[in-house]
């Protein structure tokens, strides 16, 4: 057979690779959004997908933590492209800057009356907790005294006459989740 | 190459080689970024405003009228003394990394264990749809015993109490459960807006009671949390 002569037949190759290209695009999640960590969250029957009222905003915390064994307490929280860390018993890095984070929200938000008549003004943003399921339940529960803008976050103790007038509280909360079902 | 790509032009064929290298690169694109993860989903709370999030007291006045659902490391029983209760976590942490099992139980009731493999893991099919269901089912019952007249809002509020070093994953379980018993007594599905809790029960996870991981305070909030009625 001469050289010259010997023309591939492309169009098997391309339909499939056709094909692929579709499968990928249309199946897959290009990872783009606030859920980059490779987390396993709990499952719950509940737990359904829900669409955010109108007006209102929503933010992503991301959590891991570990003090097992024993080990000073640690944990990692990520919020969109910003990460902290603490480490050792006394280290509230974590917090301190999820703190930070969430004034910026507050400041931001539109907000409304508290409802129980506290005295709040309370921000219309959702926080969703993404903690993965072996996150200590310690570190899940400080992160929402750090949310309710209860505790003083250089004692790590419950503050001290809370002005409703001044606090930054957000009390709107979703736990992701997973149905036991899914595969 | 440019010769032989007009020539080829010239006898009425097209050169795919371009186009290929193009879908090449799309498809390892498309490869390289993707992810295949079920859809996440969320439960909804909210976060207390008129009595704050402060730690709870080492010995707790426990209201006569609070359901409390305690969660500890499965195998620790009544009777014992803080220092042992610390001791026996010690035993049972020994080489691993999270305490395997819990147990659950409501006020003095009988517990039930939770496997938290099974809770953990993706893809484990009947076996986890079935440890959620059980975890359902005991709570279904055990608060259908507190039930009382009138709406939702007047019922008994319900506390869940974990242990501090437990997964956080049996506590949210838990707190499915409940809200699931609610919405079925009640006929109201969640719609996920924070009106939802306007006129649903009180539900609240308890803020943690330790804060420096002391051997004295582990084994204090494991005594509480066991013999908490």
């Amino acid at each position: 057979m001469n050289h010259q002569d010997a023309d591939l037949d492309l169009v098997p190759m391309i339909d499939c690779i056709f094909l692929l290209l579709l499968f990928f695009m249309l199946c897959g999640r290009i990872t783009v959004d606030q859920r980059t960590e490779q987390i396993t969250v709990p499952p719950t029957k509940t737990a359904a997908k829900f669409k955010d009222p109108q007006g209102w905003g929503r933010e992503i915390v991301n959590v891991f933590g570990s003090t097992q064994h024993g080990e000073p307490p640690r944990n990692s929280i990520r919020v969109g492209t910003k990460e902290f860390k603490s480490q050792g018993v006394n280290d509230y890095t974590g917090y301190k800057g999820l703190r930070n984070i969430l004034d910026q929200i507050y400041d931001k938000a539109e907000k409304y009356d508290d409802p129980k008549k506290t005295g709040m003004r309370l921000p219309k943003v959702i926080i969703e907790i993404r903690a993965d399921g072996d996150t200590e339940y310690r570190v899940v529960q400080e992160i929402q005294q750090v949310l309710t803008d209860t505790l003083d976050l250089e004692t790590m103790q419950p503050k001290k006459g809370l002005d409703p007038k001044t606090a930054r509280a957000f009390v709107n909360i979703d736990f992701t989740t997973r149905k036991p079902e899914d595969k | 190459m440019a010769e032989a790509a007009d020539e080829k032009l010239g006898e009425g064929k097209l050169d795919l080689v371009p186009m290929i290298d193009c879908i090449m690169l799309l498809l390892l694109f498309f490869i390289l970024t993707t992810k295949f993860t079920s859809e996440e989903k969320t439960i909804t709370s909210i976060l207390p405003t008129d009595k704050g999030q402060a730690a709870a007291p080492s010995k707790p006045v426990e209201p006569p009228q609070m359901i409390n659902i305690c969660i500890y490391p499965a195998g620790m029983t009544k009777g014992f003394q803080p220092s042992e209760y610390f001791r026996q976590l010690n035993e049972m942490r020994a080489g691993i990394a999270v305490i395997p099992k819990a147990w659950i139980k409501v006020g003095n009731a009988d517990p039930i264990e939770m496997d938290g493999g099974l809770l953990q893991k993706a893809k484990q099919g009947n076996q986890l749809i079935q440890q959620v269901e059980q975890v359902h089912q005991y709570l279904d019952q055990a608060l259908a015993k507190f039930e009382k007249a009138g709406d939702r809002k007047g019922q008994d509020p319900v506390v869940i109490h974990s242990f501090s070093g437990m997964s956080w994953k049996y506590a949210l379980v838990s707190y499915d459960a409940v809200r699931a018993y609610e919405a079925k007594i009640s006929g109201r599905k969640a719609t996920g807006n924070p009106s939802d809790f306007d006129e649903a029960r009180e539900v609240d996870f308890a803020p943690p009671r330790i804060r420096d991981y002391s051997a004295k305070e582990l084994g204090e909030e494991l005594f509480e949390i066991i013999h908490m009625k």
